[in-house]
C-alpha cells in the first residue's frame, strides 16, 4: 500500500533529512516509527501524506506516484490518508461535534459546507465517531475546555470521520499527558482495527511503540537503523539509536516512572 | 505658527460663544425665519446621518471582508494578495472629505455621496485591518483542514473564520463608530445630514442653531460611542 523507493529530502544545503532505499507498508500493518529528535520522524509521515516534495525518490501510496501523478489522482488519495497531530489542530471555539465534522468536508460541496450544512450520512459518521473515541457525554462541548487527551480524542475521532484507509499520526502523544497516553494509543490503534485501516505513527516513547505496534522502525539522522518486530528490537537497538539524545527514559515501565516522579517533584 | 496668536484669539472666541450662546431650542417658529428651528429639524436630520453611517459601513464592511481575505498574505499566492494590499492603501490615503466632495459633484447633493464616501473609506481601513487579522490565524489548523481534504472555502470558514471573528465583529463596530462622526461632517461639502445643516445655518449667521445642532450631534456620538464600547466588551 506504501511504496517508498530511494526517497531522499533535502532542504538547501543542509544534510538530507531523509534517506531512504526501500521501504514497503503493507495495507492494514500497524507501524511505529522512532527516533531521537531531528530523526526525520516527521518528515517520513508527511511524505506518506504527500506534503514533502523531495529531492528525489518515489513515494507511492495506494497505487499512486505522488511526484507523477495528476493532481486529481493526488487529492483523491490524499483524502484517504488522515493525519493526527502532535498539537491536536482542532478548531478551538467550535464544539467537538463541530470540529469532527470538518472530516468530512473532503466529501461535502462547498456551499453546504460554508453555511454548516451536512448531510444526515455526514453527521451519522461524525456521531458514530464521537463514541467510538468515548466522548459521546461532550458532544456539545466548545473543544478548547476539553483536556489534552480529550482534544487529542477529538483529532481521532475527526480522522475516523474521514474514512481513511491510512492513518497517519505524527508523535500523537507528546502532547498528552503521560497518565492518559495509552488510553489515546488504545482508542487509536483500536480504531485502526476496527476500520481496517494502515497505522503509521511516530512516537517518542520506545516502550509505547512495543506495546502498540507489531513492527518497529528506528530512524536516525533521516536512515532507517532497524525494521523489526518489538521482540526483535533489543536495548543494545535502542541505545544506538538514541545515543547522544539525553531526553529519553531508555528503561522499561518502572524507569519511566521514577522519570515521570522527578519531572513531577 | 505663532501660539502669542492664541492670546489674542481669547476675547474673539468669548464674543463667537457669546453668539453662540443660548443654543436655539424653539420648537415652533413663532415668526418666519429662513430655516426651520432647529431642535424640530435635527430629530428628522439624525435619522439621515445615522443612516448613512449604518449604510456606508455595511458596505464597506462586505467589500472589507472579502478584499481583506484575499488581502492575507497567508490565504492567497502573492499576485492576488500583493495587488490588493496596494488598492487598499490607495483607497486609505484619501481623505474621506476628498472622497464625498468627489461623490457630490458626481451624483449632486443628498445622502449617497456620504454612503459611498463611508464605504470605499471603509474598505481601505477595515480591509487592511481584516486582512491582518486573518494573517495570524494558525496554519497548523488550516493544514489540519486540508488533510480532512477541504478546499480553500472550506478551510477558510473553518479554519480562519472561527479565529478572527470575534476581532472582525469588533473592529467593525468601531469603524461605525468612527463612520457616524465622519458622517456628521461630511455636511459641510454638501452630503445630507446634520453636517449640511451646520453649515446652512452658519451660513446664515444663525450661530444659536448651530451651537443647538453641534451639542445634538455631540450627544449622539456619544450614545452611540458607548453602545459600541458596552458591545466590544462583551466580545473580549
Amino acid at each position: 500500500m506504501i511504496r517508498i523507493e530511494c526517497l531522499e529530502v533535502q532542504y538547501d544545503r543542509n544534510p538530507p533529512v531523509l534517506s531512504i532505499d526501500a521501504l514497503t507498508i503493507k495495507a492494514g500493518e500497524r507501524v511505529a516509527v522512532i527516533g531521537p529528535s531531528g530523526a526525520g520522524k516527521s518528515t517520513l509521515l508527511r511524505a506518506i501524506k504527500g506534503y514533502v516534495r523531495p529531492v528525489q525518490g518515489k513515494v507511492e501510496v495506494m497505487g499512486v506516484n505522488f511526484m507523477t501523478a495528476r493532481r486529481r489522482d493526488r487529492r483523491r488519495v490524499n483524502r484517504r490518508i488522515g493525519l493526527i497531530y502532535q498539537q491536536f489542530h482542532l478548531v478551538r471555539r467550535l464544539t467537538v461535534l463541530e470540529n469532527v465534522l470538518c472530516g468530512r468536508l473532503g466529501v461535502t460541496s462547498r456551499w453546504r459546507s460554508c453555511l454548516g450544512m451536512f448531510s444526515a450520512e455526514d453527521r451519522r459518521i461524525a456521531w458514530s465517531a464521537i463514541c467510538e473515541v468515548g466522548l459521546r457525554d461532550q458532544v456539545h462541548q466548545r473543544s478548547d475546555r476539553l483536556s489534552g487527551g480529550e482534544q487529542q480524542r477529538v483529532a481521532v475521532a475527526r480522522t475516523v470521520a474521514q474514512q481513511p484507509a491510512i492513518i497517519l499520526a505524527d508523535e500523537p502523544v507528546s502532547s498528552v499527558d503521560p497518565a492518559w497516553a495509552e488510553d489515546v494509543l488504545e482508542i487509536i490503534t483500536e480504531v485502526q482495527r476496527h476500520h481496517q485501516a494502515t497505522l503509521v505513527m511516530s512516537l517518542h516513547q520506545p516502550d509505547l511503540a512495543r506495546r502498540f505496534a507489531e513492527r518497529i522502525i528506528g530512524l536516525r539522522k533521516g536512515r532507517v537503523v532497524f525494521d523489526d518486530e518489538p521482540a526483535k528490537v533489543t536495548e543494545a537497538n535502542l541505545k544506538e539509536l538514541y545515543r547522544g539524545d539525553a531526553s529519553l527514559p531508555l528503561h522499561g515501565a518502572a524507569g519511566r516512572s521514577q522519570q515521570h516522579q522527578t519531572r513531577t517533584a | 505658527m505663532n501660539l502669542l496668536h492664541l492670546v489674542d484669539a481669547g476675547p474673539r472666541i468669548a464674543d463667537f460663544m457669546d453668539r453662540m450662546l443660548p443654543p436655539d431650542l424653539t420648537w415652533q417658529a413663532s415668526e418666519p425665519r429662513p430655516f426651520p428651528p432647529p431642535l424640530r429639524l435635527a430629530v428628522a436630520v439624525v435619522g439621515v446621518t445615522l443612516q448613512i453611517a449604518l449604510l456606508g459601513t455595511a458596505l464597506g464592511t462586505i467589500a472589507a471582508l472579502a478584499l481583506g481575505l484575499l488581502g492575507a498574505e497567508n490565504l492567497t499566492p502573492h499576485w492576488v494578495h500583493h495587488p490588493i494590499k496596494i488598492a487598499m492603501a490607495l483607497l486609505r490615503s484619501i481623505p474621506v472629505i476628498l472622497l464625498a466632495l468627489l461623490f457630490v459633484a458626481a451624483l449632486g447633493l443628498g445622502a449617497l455621496p456620504g454612503v459611498l464616501a463611508i464605504a470605499v473609506h471603509s474598505v481601505g481601513m477595515l480591509g487592511k485591518l481584516f486582512a491582518e487579522e486573518c494573517e495570524t490565524a494558525d496554519p497548523g489548523v488550516w493544514e489540519a483542514m486540508d488533510s480532512a481534504g477541504s478546499n480553500w472555502f472550506q478551510k477558510v470558514r473553518y479554519a480562519v473564520w472561527p479565529q478572527v471573528a470575534p476581532q472582525i465583529y469588533s473592529l467593525t463596530l468601531f469603524r461605525l463608530d468612527m463612520n457616524l462622526r465622519e458622517s456628521a461632517v461630511l455636511g459641510l461639502v454638501g452630503v445630507a445630514g446634520l453636517g449640511l445643516w451646520i453649515e446652512n445655518y452658519r451660513r446664515a449667521f444663525d450661530y444659536q442653531s448651530v451651537a443647538t445642532l453641534v451639542i445634538i450631534t455631540m450627544l449622539v456620538v456619544l450614545v452611540v460611542d458607548q453602545i459600541s464600547v458596552q458591545i466590544r466588551r462583551k466580545l473580549k
